[in-house]
């Protein structure tokens, strides 16, 4: 049986009258990569500081490990805040060692975490350097490791992205899915969508403090129709041919050719639409059938999400 | 427990284990002990200033103005001599003593009262001889003068040329018979003025009770006479009744401690301001929260600071402790009482509330100061919340200095009643013995007051961490306060 890390239920939480989360419910599974995905100020960050334990809900019911999420429980949690901040006069390995030892480690066991992990990021050789002498990105880097020093169970990354250089970026990559080998159980909340689409088993999606979509990956990309772009040299009318297949709309197209997009309804794939057209004596000058990507559902759900709220 | 512990052990080895930590520790006691060696050397290395008298009245004035110089010299050395006789046990030979001393009109005495006190000491006649010498004027008007006052012409003495520093002129007239003229380009030095002052007015006064038929025996008589007046306890036998300087050492240090109390809280909550803006800057309280809660964290970091203050108090408790008996080797602090100072300042009966009125106010101020660093993010920021702060804070100091030789004035008293001003006003209070209720009642309503400060200060504390208020939150709800009232 699945087990549960983390549940929120029915949480609600208001700020001098404006609602920041409102009825959210959320279920991270042992073992998963889950993607908390919402625009800015959806209200991500003050779900997970509810998670944390950091403030208190108005309603609703927080469970992490099947308990209230206090002090000893969150040992078993590593938190990746969004707002990245370190002590800058401390020596790298002297913040994880701190940052390992609230987490309930031993000294000794701490700093072989803290050696190992720098040796992990190729911070081995800074280990004796302050935070300030560093790089934001190393600094950043840094942080990431006291966050995983301890081992926790459950990884929580607020924007763990924001702030790292391409290089970096596909590094964190590499960590969280070597985290979640090793079976440990992640949330991280983004809102830069191909992070998700490639990491993801589960995408929770937030936009004004309310859940609008939670479920894997391909169910995200069936929430958007699939597209097909056409360009024809012939004068072929394509709405009696394929508009049986979706919604047909003439685009733009270079100079002597026609442009059509197909908006595929359920059921209907584009090999259907090319049957159709070869069927027809359609003069194909580009037939392109467009992936949806998590992308297009983000916009899609939360345009929709904004228009209901109005 | 883990947590606070931690807390607290990083906040105190972010100051103790930094080279400027221990630079400004012992900063302090180096610039006391240059501010002491410098006055010891100004006071020693005063240089040779020659004079001349002028005295018109032929009464001879030079040799009474010798006496008055003589007599100063005299009295410094005894007060040395008395200070080494009982520090070293010596009290006994304090009459033989200045029996030696007295006896010569100079400090030729002073090798004999050295014998009578018995014990080897490192001080000779010469520290105490005045620096003021006369010599024969080289010219009989002021006139003839002025070119050796204004450094014009210099004095030849045993070959080497040295400036006039200043003339005293006696003249006959005047309501008593004789004026005199202090003349001089140095508007400062006075020593040698004060002399002949006194020398004229003893002989005016002599003259005067000669006139009325005094003779001149009965008169030295007269000045030999020099009686004084004890000061008596009446909370003890008549036979160990007599107050001296160790009973009033306990006063002293009493409003010492007060002001040192007062000087440390203001001096570590500041630390703590500037700790607090730091980590709010460097956007680490999230961080910290999703290990630990905010009592926790804000707990660490008042024990983190008071250790760092505790520190400080070890430090130079040790090093004043250590200078004060290195001090009494010197000739010039050779009466300092240290032992009685000692015993003073490690009384329980002092230092146990010492203690305790620090840690309450410590917390009291610790957590606003705290609370004020959370709402803000920069110093700058923080100044115009600390102002009123500042304000509140520097009461009681401008009322201990008020009071510093009254502390049982009335106005002490009733500001003692203040309860956030309590643990400054009580310390400075504490060795005037205030009644018992006066006692309990004040540090009950310390107590309670400051449980409320600390709990609003948590709450103030836990909205700046998350960013839910900053400094303009506190001004809004100060001018809400303000449009309220009106």
């Amino acid at each position: 049986m699945t087990e549960t890390i983390l549940s929120l239920e029915g949480v609600s939480k208001r700020y001098s009258g404006q609602t920041a989360v409102s009825g959210f419910d959320l279920a991270v599974n042992r073992g998963q990569i889950t993607g908390f995905l919402g625009p800015n100020g959806a209200g991500k960050t003050t779900s997970l500081r509810i998670a944390l334990g950091i403030i208190k809900p108005d309603d609703g019911k927080v469970r992490l490990f099947g308990q209230p999420p206090k002090a000893a429980v969150l040992q078993r949690v590593g938190f990746l805040p969004e707002e990245r901040g370190i002590y800058k006069k401390m020596k790298a390995e002297d913040v994880i060692i701190f940052f390992g030892r609230m987490k309930g480690m031993s000294m000794p066991a701490a700093r072989k975490a803290a050696r190992e992990g720098l040796d992990r990021f190729g911070l081995g050789d800074e280990a004796k350097k302050k935070i300030k002498e560093m790089s934001k990105g190393m600094a950043q880097k840094v942080q990431i490791i006291a966050t995983l020093a301890h081992d926790p169970e459950f990884i929580i990354l607020d924007e763990p992205f924001s702030g790292l250089d391409p290089v970096n970026q596909k590094m964190l990559e590499e960590m969280i899915r070597d985290e979640a080998k090793r079976g440990k159980t992640i949330l991280f909340s983004t809102h830069v969508m191909e992070h998700a689409e490639r990491l993801c088993d589960q995408i929770v999606l937030i936009s004004k403090g309310r859940k609008v979509f939670d479920g894997d990956v391909p169910q995200a990309l069936s929430q958007v129709p699939r597209r097909v772009i056409i360009e024809t040299a012939s004068d072929h009318d394509l709405k009696p041919i394929v508009g049986a297949l979706g919604a047909v709309e003439a685009q733009p197209a270079p100079e002597g050719l026609k442009g059509w997009t197909i908006e595929l309804a359920a059921g209907s794939d584009a090999q259907d639409v090319l049957k159709a057209c070869v069927e027809g004596g359609v003069r194909l000058a580009r037939f392109e059938p467009m992936r949806a990507h998590l992308h297009d559902v983000f916009v899609e759900l939360v345009e929709t999400s904004n228009r209901e709220t109005v | 427990m883990r947590a606070i512990y931690l807390m607290a052990r990083r906040e105190y080895l972010s100051y103790v284990a930094t080279w400027g930590f221990w630079l400004s520790l012992l900063a302090m006691p180096f610039i006391m002990a240059v501010f002491i060696g410098i006055s010891i050397l100004a006071e020693n290395a005063q240089p040779t200033r020659y004079y001349v008298v002028l005295d018109e009245t032929g009464t001879g004035f030079e040799a009474l103005i010798d006496e008055e110089l003589n007599d100063g010299a005299k009295e410094e050395a005894i007060a040395a001599l008395r200070g080494v006789a009982e520090a070293a046990g010596r009290a006994d030979a304090i009459p033989a003593i200045e029996a030696a001393i007295n006896a010569e009109p100079g400090l030729e005495g002073f090798p004999e009262a050295v014998n009578a006190l018995g014990v080897p000491v490192d001080i000779s006649a010469a520290q105490f001889r005045s620096n003021y010498v006369r010599v024969d004027p080289p010219a009989e008007t002021i006139d003839g003068l002025r070119p050796y006052l204004l450094g014009e012409q210099t004095l030849s003495i045993d070959g080497e040329q040295h400036p006039l520093f200043a003339a005293v002129r006696f003249l006959p007239g005047g309501e008593y018979g004789i004026t005199a003229e202090y003349w001089s380009t140095n508007r400062t030095s006075g020593g040698l003025r004060t002399s002949a002052r006194d020398a004229l007015r003893n002989h005016v006064r002599s003259n005067a009770l000669a006139d009325a038929g005094i003779s001149e025996a009965v008169l030295g008589r007269i000045y030999a006479m020099s009686p004084g007046i004890t000061e008596n306890s009446p909370e003890r036998g008549r036979e160990s009744s007599e107050v001296n300087l160790a009973d009033r050492l306990p006063f002293i240090v009493g409003i010492a401690f007060s002001i040192g109390l007062w000087m440390m809280i203001f001096s570590v909550t500041n630390m703590l301001l500037t700790a607090m803006i730091e980590e709010k800057g460097n956007k680490i309280l999230e961080t910290l929260l999703a290990t630990a809660r905010y009592h926790e964290i804000l707990i660490g970091k008042l024990l983190g600071l008071a250790a760092v203050s505790a520190t400080f108090m070890l430090v130079w408790g040790g090093i004043g402790s250590g200078g004060l008996a290195g001090l009494q080797a010197f000739a010039v602090a050779a009466d300092l009482p240290a032992a009685d100072i000692l015993s003073a300042v490690f009384d329980p009966g002092l230092l146990i509330p010492a203690i305790g009125y620090f840690a309450v106010g410590y917390l009291m101020y610790g957590t606003v100061y705290l609370a004020i660093g959370s709402l803000c993010d920069t110093l700058q920021e923080a100044q115009s919340l600390m102002s009123p702060m500042i304000l509140v804070m520097m009461v009681p100091f401008v009322i201990i200095m008020a009071t510093i030789e009254n502390p049982d004035s009335l106005f002490l008293q009733y500001a003692s009643w203040v309860p956030i001003w309590t643990p400054f006003l009580m310390m400075a209070r504490l060795q005037t013995d205030p009644a018992l209720i006066e006692m309990i009642a004040t540090s009950i309503g310390m107590l309670v007051t400051a449980a409320a400060i600390i709990s609003l200060a948590s709450y103030v504390f836990r909205q700046g961490s998350m960013g839910r208020a900053n400094a303009s939150s506190i001004k809004r709800l100060l001018k809400f306060g303000k449009s309220g009232n009106a």
